[in-house]
């Protein structure tokens, strides 16, 4: 035998060693460890949303506020549903004038590092979110407010620039989510590679960017334990990657987002629950009033007598959307169906034929309609087919659709299109928050629709001092903007989680409030 | 020998002074690629949201607001000191998504490589040795398929069959996510660390891991070595030094393995680094498809959510690889083969 021949076999030999010896120790490590333990008290959630700056004072998007919303609290909080409850306050009361309102906070709460909740964190953390002027825009939320004042260790005053009756639903918001002032900066961001610290269910104990978010619930939280002890979210770029991990079980659940194709599917597949509750996405069409030919109220009632609503919702979306008649969406207090009342349910063709005609309009009247391809999903170019033969197919338009990525779309789409897809999902979960942005003049979709009655009607509002009253202010604002149709709402999204069949709690969370309280979920 | 060592130099310092202008276009070219992209980047990556006043600070923070030409300046002063900026989404240093993206990305074309040089090697030697048998029509056949076959293609049909159908291997990511929380990362590179931490358990998950993305992005690649290797083999198998072995009496088995396959495996060496472009190419379409968290699958997110600053970071490091590796191969043929410094 050559002596090259038994070197190979030694070295052979010794390969074969070095494996069974690796086989051996990985089963008796996966036996010392608890790894079935740790599996059974950790849930998994995949999500396609990504992550800014998970520090509330510059965050304002949905994928960063799904993690903030376990990490921290605010005043006030929707923690069971979408009944807005006091959270780290005891309550807040307004003066008279609804400018100032005092707020008395809890004792006893304790940050996720230890630390004492008091007076001081609360200014602190109204006082940076201002000072830091991030670059997210989350701070355009307290443009109300001038000022905040400590008296005492646990009672907060606000000074409000002018009167508001809804400051507790901005209490709610990230805006107002309570950080300590020993750990947080004043005047610039901690960023993601910093730790971060609340009084919320759950603490942040590792982050790595696009990867994973890994929590633990919060011993010195006030409320009762998370229902999972751990807790991973893991990011996924293609929803189709994540239903692949969903069905073989690499996660246990996921939220957000399918494709309505995908949903449909995993509606079908076995060991997987889809689970639908109350949304508050929206989906509308805005138009410029101030330019042919949507400077023409008739044009504008001619596309709400004609918008698809029912077509879009099942062919599109295969029922993942319903029909919406208000810019408010169904479910939240005041809503009002006002487009329905208005234009009917289904779409009408004579109707819109006869306010063309009355009005003088020669048809087919010629549009450009604007829609944007990726950020509201791929959905949108078969939703936009659908709007497009509708309005075509009555013969009184002749539609040429147009999209733009959404970064030359976004900014102050109003200025540059006459007609043109938007979508929302709220601050707060109000009506408000469905009005007062898309209705009061130099609105942020600079469509140029100003008429005073609306802008009286969203002042008073602001100043109703009884929800009744409120919620009436409110009603009669839809009706004047069905009148006016500066925008055509048509769909209200439903919000969708998917999770394999052993996951419990996750219909708990499904509501208007459109927060995923991982704290309730748990698997058996 | 004197001689021999001069042009050795002075063809490598000319290929270094070559790779000067080369990084200049490259960054010319990014430069004014990501300022002729239509739409506000800016306002876009900040989801829409911010006022105009914030935006222009953003502009002016990042010195967008400047004249190009100095905008130009600043750029390349920066990357001259390693400064690729950083994200205007999440204000991450693009040198850290080197540094963490990186190692995954890393990890994912090393194992490709061995499994694209194994596959190559053995079907291309295969195929060339038993030259227009079935097992060479075979190889060849096969060799055509997966380099012609769309990455992400090839990736999907993977995790349907060995992920989804036949449930024998995971389908995303670099391990489960259990695994990844649990894990020490001392190099980023997963199977270094759970070596080091001695965590057998987690070596197995994060291998399980790799294969489906390693094997698809492998495969593409063993494409081109297939039809390489296959017809180095049949003309090294023509030539005298063969003839001769075998008309001296050396047994068949010595004169293919000692003498053809190895003068044959030659030309792969340079094959093997120009291919790395297209491995990297093809890692960010296997990084997508698979949730691989490399730097591909951070580019496709940046790009997704127009952060212009992360973007331009990302393709310039890309770029520079590429440059590195084209440079190290050339010094490497060099020093293989006389011919080419003459």
């Amino acid at each position: 035998m050559s002596p090259n021949r038994v070197t190979w076999r030694l070295v052979g030999m010794a390969a074969l060693v070095v494996v069974v010896s690796a086989a051996a120790a990985s089963v008796a490590f996966a036996r010392a460890t608890g790894t079935h333990s740790t599996k059974a008290t950790t849930l998994v959630d995949g999500t396609t949303d990504s992550v800014t700056n998970i520090d509330p004072a510059n965050e304002y998007d949905f994928g960063t506020f799904t993690l903030d919303v376990l990490i921290f609290q605010g005043l006030y909080g929707f923690p069971h549903g979408t009944k807005l409850e006091p959270v780290l306050a005891t309550g807040c009361s307004p003066r008279p004038t609804l400018k100032t309102w005092v707020c008395t906070l809890r004792k006893g709460i304790k940050f996720s590092d230890g630390s004492t909740f008091d007076s001081a964190d609360v200014k602190w953390s109204f006082d940076r979110v201002i000072k830091i002027h991030g670059d997210q825009g989350i701070y355009a939320l307290l443009s109300n407010l001038q000022s905040t004042s400590v008296s005492g260790p646990y009672r907060v005053v606000f000074h409000l620039k002018s009167p508001q009756s809804t400051w507790p639903f901005i209490l709610a918001t990230n805006a107002g989510y309570i950080v300590p002032s020993d750990v947080y900066p004043a005047d610039k961001i901690r960023t993601n590679d910093e730790s971060q610290v609340g009084t919320g269910p759950y603490k942040l104990v590792k982050y790595t960017p696009g990867q994973q978010a890994v929590f633990q619930a919060n011993p010195n939280y006030r409320g009762p334990k998370a229902k999972s002890e751990n807790l991973i979210i893991n990011y996924y770029s293609k929803s189709s990657t994540m239903k692949l991990a969903l069905q073989k079980g690499e996660i246990d659940m996921a939220f957000r987002d399918f494709t309505p194709t995908e949903l449909a599917s995993l509606g079908k597949a076995q060991g997987i629950r889809v689970h639908a509750g109350n949304g508050v996405v929206i989906r509308y069409l805005v138009f410029n009033p101030t330019r042919a030919p949507t400077n023409n109220v008739a044009v504008r009632k001619a596309i709400a007598y004609l918008m698809p609503r029912q077509t879009i919702a099942n062919r599109v979306y295969h029922g993942s959307v319903q029909p919406l008649y208000s810019m408010v969406p169904a479910g939240l207090p005041g809503h009002t169906d006002a487009f329905a009342q208005m234009y009917g349910r289904a779409p009408s063709v004579a109707k819109a034929r006869a306010v063309l005609k009355a009005a003088g309009v020669t048809t087919p009247v010629k549009i450009d309609i604007w829609w944007t391809p990726s950020h509201y999903g791929d959905a949108s170019a078969d939703e936009y087919a659908e709007i497009q033969r509708a309005f075509n197919g009555s013969g009184l338009f002749q539609v040429t659709l147009k999209s733009a990525e959404w970064a030359q779309y976004s900014a102050e789409p109003g200025k540059r299109y006459n007609v043109f897809q938007l979508g929302w999902f709220p601050d707060y979960p109000d009506g408000e928050d469905y009005i007062v942005p898309f209705y009061q003049p130099d609105n942020f979709m600079a469509n140029g629709y100003n008429n005073p009655k609306m802008t009286a009607l969203i002042k008073k509002e602001y100043a109703a001092k009884t929800t009744a009253k409120r919620l009436a202010i409110l009603k009669a604002a839809q009706v004047l903007a069905a009148k006016d149709v500066p925008i055509v709402p048509y769909w209200q999204g439903k919000m969708i989680a998917v999770s394999r069949t052993n996951v419990r709690g996750i219909d708990k969370t499904l509501d208007a409030a459109f927060q995923m309280r991982f704290w309730v979920i748990s698997k058996s | 020998m004197a001689g021999q060592g001069t042009s050795l130099r002075v063809y490598l310092l000319t290929r270094l002074a070559l790779a000067v202008p080369m990084v200049l276009i490259l960054l010319t070219f990014v430069f004014l690629l990501m300022r002729v992209a239509p739409g506000d980047p800016i306002s876009a990556a900040l989801g829409g949201h911010a006022p105009q006043s914030v935006i222009d600070d953003i502009k002016h923070r990042l010195g967008f607001d400047k004249p190009t030409y100095e905008q130009y300046g600043n750029y390349l002063w920066d990357v001259v000191r390693g400064n690729f900026g950083t994200t205007i989404t999440d204000r991450r240093q693009v040198s850290d998504i080197i540094l963490t993206n990186g190692a995954a990305t890393l990890e994912l074309t090393f194992f490709a490589m061995i499994v694209a040089v194994l596959v190559g090697v053995v079907i291309g030697l295969a195929a060339g040795r038993f030259r227009d048998t079935p097992i060479d029509v075979g190889g060849r056949l096969f060799g055509i398929v997966v380099y012609a076959t769309p990455v992400f293609f090839l990736g999907l049909m993977a995790q349907l069959l060995f992920g989804s159908y036949l449930g024998w291997l995971p389908t995303s990511g670099r391990a489960s996510p259990i695994t990844q929380a649990t894990l020490q990362t001392h190099t980023n590179l997963f199977v270094v660390d759970s070596i080091i931490d001695g965590n057998w358990d987690a070596l197995k998950d994060v291998i399980e891991h790799l294969i489906l993305p390693a094997v698809t992005l492998g495969l593409v690649t063993a494409g081109v070595f297939i039809r390489l290797i296959r017809v180095n083999v049949i003309r090294t198998l023509k030539d005298d030094y063969i003839e001769a072995a075998r008309a001296r009496g050396i047994k068949e088995h010595s004169v293919l393995y000692r003498h053809a396959f190895k003068n044959a495996l030659v030309p792969v060496i340079t094959v093997v680094g120009l291919t790395l472009a297209g491995l990297l190419g093809g890692a960010v379409l296997t990084e997508t498809t698979f949730n691989w968290p490399g730097i591909g699958h951070s580019l496709v997110l940046y790009l997704e959510n127009r952060d212009y600053a992360a973007v331009q970071g990302i393709i310039v490091v890309f770029g520079l690889v590429i440059v590195v590796v084209s440079v190290l191969i050339d010094f490497v043929n060099a020093f293989i083969d006389p011919r080419i410094r003459y």
